[in-house]
C-alpha cells in the first residue's frame, strides 16, 4: 500500500457489515487440508463481501490464504467449513460437475502461468470458454475478434501459445475471462512472471474493462503495483482477513 | 473443439504418438496375417486329413475303424454304396476294399496296408498318382496290379514287374493267398505310408480276399451346400433302415487327432494374440497415464474453464480413438499386404525343418501355407483390437475426469 494513496480500514474482520447486494459473499470460511496425518490450516474463519464491479486485491504474504480464498470463490475447492455465496449460488456445496458449469457460466480465470491451452491459436483460446457455452459462431467471432483487437492482439490471432510473449498470452487470457461477460474475474497473481511495463500495460487493461463493462474484478496478488490500482485491498494474514483498506478511484 | 483438441494433442509428442501407434498397428497387422496365414493352413490340414480319411463321411462295418479286422466287412456292398451314392448331399461316393496284410518275395516279407480302389473315383478326392515315382498306377491291362511305397519296394527288392505274393485273412477269418505284380512305386514323403502302403484296384482285391460283393469302406464326399454333421446324421438315417451293424464316422470322429492339433494350434495362435495385445495393451495405458501426469495442471485448466470432469475423460479418449484409427488403418494396410504377399508366394513348412513332423498319416511338411481372408474373423480381430486399444485409455481417461481442477492448477506451480 502507497502512503500517497487514500487508504481508510472499512471494515474489519470482526463485526464486518455484509451488504444486502454483495456478489460475493464469504462466511466464516475455514480450509484445513490434510498432509497424511498432518493438519494444515489454509484459512481460519474468513468473512468477506464483494460488491459487484469491484476491483479488489487481496494481498498477503506467501501461505496468507489467498489463492485458497481465490479458488473457494471460484469453486475450484470447497471449504472445510464455512459458506461462499457467489451471485447466489452456494459454491460450496455444488458437485463437480455443477462446479464445472458454475465456473463457466459466473467466472472468469487468469491464472499466473500455463494460462493457456498449447495446441490452440490465440484465438481458438479466447473463444473456448464461449464454444463450451454453445455460443453461435457469429457472436463468438464477434466478441472474441472485437476483445483481440481492444487488447493490440488482432494480428496474432492465429499464433500458437509458444508464439507468444508472457504478456501476449496474458492478453489472450484476460480476453477468454471477458469473453463470457462473467459475474466475476478471478485474477491470480496475473502479472507474477511479467516485467513492470508489461504488467502495468495489463493492469491499464483491466481497469479500463472493468470500468467500461462494469465487470467485477477480485486479484490475488503480492505485486504492488496491482495493490496500488485496487479500489480495495483485502489483507489476509495466516489464514484471516488482517484488515481491508478502501481508497478513491486509483 | 474436443475433437480438435485431441488431434492436435496427438501431434504434439510426434515420436511418442508414432511409436505407440507403430505398436498397435504392427500388432493389428501381424494378427491379420496371422489369421489368415492358420486359416489357410487348417483348411488346408483339413483338406488333407479328408483325404487322409478317405473322405467327409466314411462307412464300414461296425467297429471297423478302431480294430481294422478283416471279418468286419460291409457284406452288402452294392446295395450300401448304392444309398450312399443317392443321397442328398453326397457329390461323390467312393467304394474301397481295405486289406492288412503280409507282402512277400523270395527276398523278404513285410506288412502292407493295401487299398482296393476305382483309381478314377480316388482321383476326384485326391489322386494317389500324383505320388507314382515308377511304373504306372494300375492303369496297365494286367489283372493282378500292384502298386507299393518306395521304402516297401526297397524292403522286398522289388523290381516293376516282380510278382509279390499277398497274404491276408479273409472276412471269414481264413488265411488266403493271392498273387500280384508290381506295375508302380509310390513315394509320399512320409516314411510310414513309403514303408506300408500299398494299392491295387477294387476287383483284383476283392479276389484276393475273397470279398465278391462286399466293401470295407465307402467314403462320402459332401456337396458345398452341406456340412458334414448334417450329411452324416443323414446317411445315419439312411443307412439305419437298409443295413443295421454300419458305422458312419465324419473325418473328425475318424481322425480326431488332426481336429486335435488344428484346435491346439488354434488356441495357442489365439494366445499367443492375446499376450501380444495385452502388453501392448499394458504400455499403451503406460503411456496414456504418462500423458495425463504430464499434462495435470492443463487439464486443471480446462476444467477450471468449465470443462466438465468427464469431458476431459472424453478429451482423453478422443484422442485414444484417433490414435487407434490411424494406427489400424496402417495395421489394416500392413495385414492386407501381408495377406496379399503370403498368398502370392506362400510359406513351405518345409523351410521351417519340420520335415519330420506327421499328423495323422499327413506328412506336415508337404503343406505351404498360403493366406485366406476369412471376414467374419478378421472382423472379429478388428473390433477385439479396436475395443482393446480404446478400453486401455479407460483408466487414464478415468484418471483425468476425477483430477481436482485446484490440485491440478497447484501442480508445478
Amino acid at each position: 500500500m502507497s502512503d500517497e494513496a487514500a487508504t481508510a480500514p472499512v471494515v474489519g474482520p470482526e463485526g464486518a457489515t455484509w451488504s444486502e447486494d454483495a456478489l460475493i459473499r464469504v462466511r466464516g470460511v475455514s480450509k484445513v487440508y490434510r498432509q497424511g496425518e498432518l493438519e494444515v490450516p489454509a484459512l481460519r474463519g474468513v468473512d468477506l463481501d464483494l460488491a459487484e464491479g469491484e476491483f479488489t486485491a487481496m494481498a498477503g504474504p506467501s501461505g496468507s490464504g489467498k489463492t485458497t480464498l481465490l479458488n473457494m470463490i471460484g469453486a475450484l475447492d470447497s471449504p472445510t467449513e464455512g459458506a461462499v455465496s457467489v451471485a447466489g449460488h452456494d459454491v460450496g456445496t455444488l458437485d463437480r460437475g455443477e462446479a464445472a458449469d458454475f465456473r463457466l457460466d459466473h467466472v472468469g480465470f487468469i491464472f499466473q502461468a500455463y494460462n493457456l491451452v498449447p495446441v490452440l491459436t490465440a484465438y481458438e483460446n479466447a473463444e473456448f470458454t464461449l464454444l463450451l457455452r454453445g455460443t453461435p459462431k457469429e457472436e463468438r467471432r464477434e466478441r472474441v475478434e472485437g476483445l483481440l483487437e481492444r487488447v493490440g492482439l488482432a494480428d496474432m490471432m492465429d499464433r500458437r501459445p509458444p508464439e507468444l510473449s508472457g504478456g501476449q498470452q496474458q492478453r489472450v487470457a484476460i480476453v477468454r475471462a471477458l469473453a463470457t461477460h462473467p459475474d466475476i474475474v478471478l485474477a491470480d497473481e496475473p502479472t507474477a512472471n511479467l516485467d513492470s511495463g508489461t504488467s502495468g500495460e495489463l493492469l491499464d487493461l483491466m481497469q479500463e474493462l472493468n470500468r467500461k463493462l462494469e465487470t467485477t474484478f477480485l486479484f490475488s496478488t503480492h505485486d504492488e503495483t496491482v495493490i496500488r490500482r485496487a479500489r480495495r485491498v483485502i489483507r489476509l494474514l495466516d489464514g484471516r482477513v488482517d484488515r481491508v483498506e478502501t481508497r478513491d478511484e486509483a | 473443439m474436443i475433437w480438435r483438441i485431441a488431434w492436435r494433442n496427438l501431434w504434439r509428442h510426434r515420436t511418442r504418438t508414432v511409436i505407440m501407434g507403430s505398436a498397435v498397428a504392427l500388432i493389428y497387422g501381424l494378427t491379420l496375417v496371422g489369421l489368415g496365414i492358420n486359416d489357410d493352413g487348417h483348411r488346408r490340414m483339413l483338406e488333407e486329413a479328408t483325404a487322409a480319411a478317405g473322405g467327409d463321411v466314411l462307412v464300414h462295418d461296425e467297429g471297423y475303424w478302431d480294430t481294422r479286422a478283416s471279418d468286419r466287412v460291409i457284406r452288402r456292398g452294392p446295395d450300401v454304396l448304392e444309398t450312399v451314392r443317392s443321397q442328398p448331399g453326397v457329390r461323390l461316393a467312393i467304394p474301397r476294399v481295405l486289406v492288412n496284410g503280409l507282402v512277400s518275395t523270395s527276398a523278404a516279407s513285410s506288412a502292407v496296408h493295401l487299398r482296393g480302389v476305382d483309381p478314377e473315383l480316388e482321383a476326384r478326392l485326391t489322386d494317389p498318382a500324383d505320388d507314382l515315382v515308377r511304373g504306372s498306377f494300375l492303369a496297365g491291362e494286367r489283372s493282378d496290379p500292384i502298386v507299393l511305397g518306395a521304402r516297401l519296394v526297397e524292403k522286398l527288392e522289388l523290381e516293376l514287374g516282380d510278382r509279390v505274393v499277398l497274404t491276408a485273412s479273409d472276412p471269414g477269418g481264413e488265411l488266403t493267398r493271392a498273387l500280384f505284380h508290381l506295375s508302380g512305386v509310390v513315394e509320399t514323403g512320409t516314411r510310414e505310408l513309403d514303408e506300408m502302403m500299398g494299392y491295387t484296384s477294387i476287383e483284383a482285391a476283392r479276389e484276393a480276399v475273397g470279398m465278391e460283393g462286399m466293401l470295407t469302406q465307402v467314403g462320402a464326399l459332401a456337396a458345398e451346400e452341406v456340412s458334414v454333421d448334417a450329411l452324416a446324421a443323414g446317411l445315419r438315417t439312411a443307412l439305419g433302415e437298409r443295413a443295421d451293424g454300419l458305422e458312419v464316422l465324419t473325418w473328425r470322429e475318424a481322425v480326431p487327432e488332426m481336429v486335435g492339433f488344428i484346435e491346439l494350434d488354434d488356441a495357442l495362435g489365439y494366445l499367443y494374440m492375446g499376450i501380444l495385445l495385452v502388453v501392448v495393451l499394458f504400455s499403451i495405458t503406460n503411456t496414456f497415464l504418462m500423458a495425463v501426469m504430464e499434462r495435470v495442471r492443463e487439464l486443471g485448466l480446462l476444467n477450471a474453464l468449465g470443462l466438465r470432469g468427464e469431458r476431459i475423460g472424453h478429451l482423453l479418449l478422443a484422442e485414444t480413438v484417433l490414435l487407434t484409427g490411424l494406427a489400424m488403418a496402417a495395421g489394416f494396410a500392413l495385414g492386407l499386404g501381408g495377406h496379399l504377399a503370403v498368398d502370392h508366394w506362400g510359406i513351405s513348412v518345409a523351410a521351417w525343418g519340420l520335415e519330420e513332423i506327421e499328423i495323422s498319416g499327413l506328412d506336415v511338411a508337404d503343406l505351404v501355407f498360403y493366406s485366406t481372408i476369412d471376414p467374419a474373423k478378421w472382423a472379429l480381430a478388428s473390433a477385439l483390437v479396436g475395443v482393446a486399444t480404446v478400453a486401455s485409455a479407460l483408466y487414464p481417461a478415468w484418471k483425468a475426469a476425477r483430477l481436482s481442477p485446484a490440485e491440478a492448477m497447484r501442480f508445478y506451480e
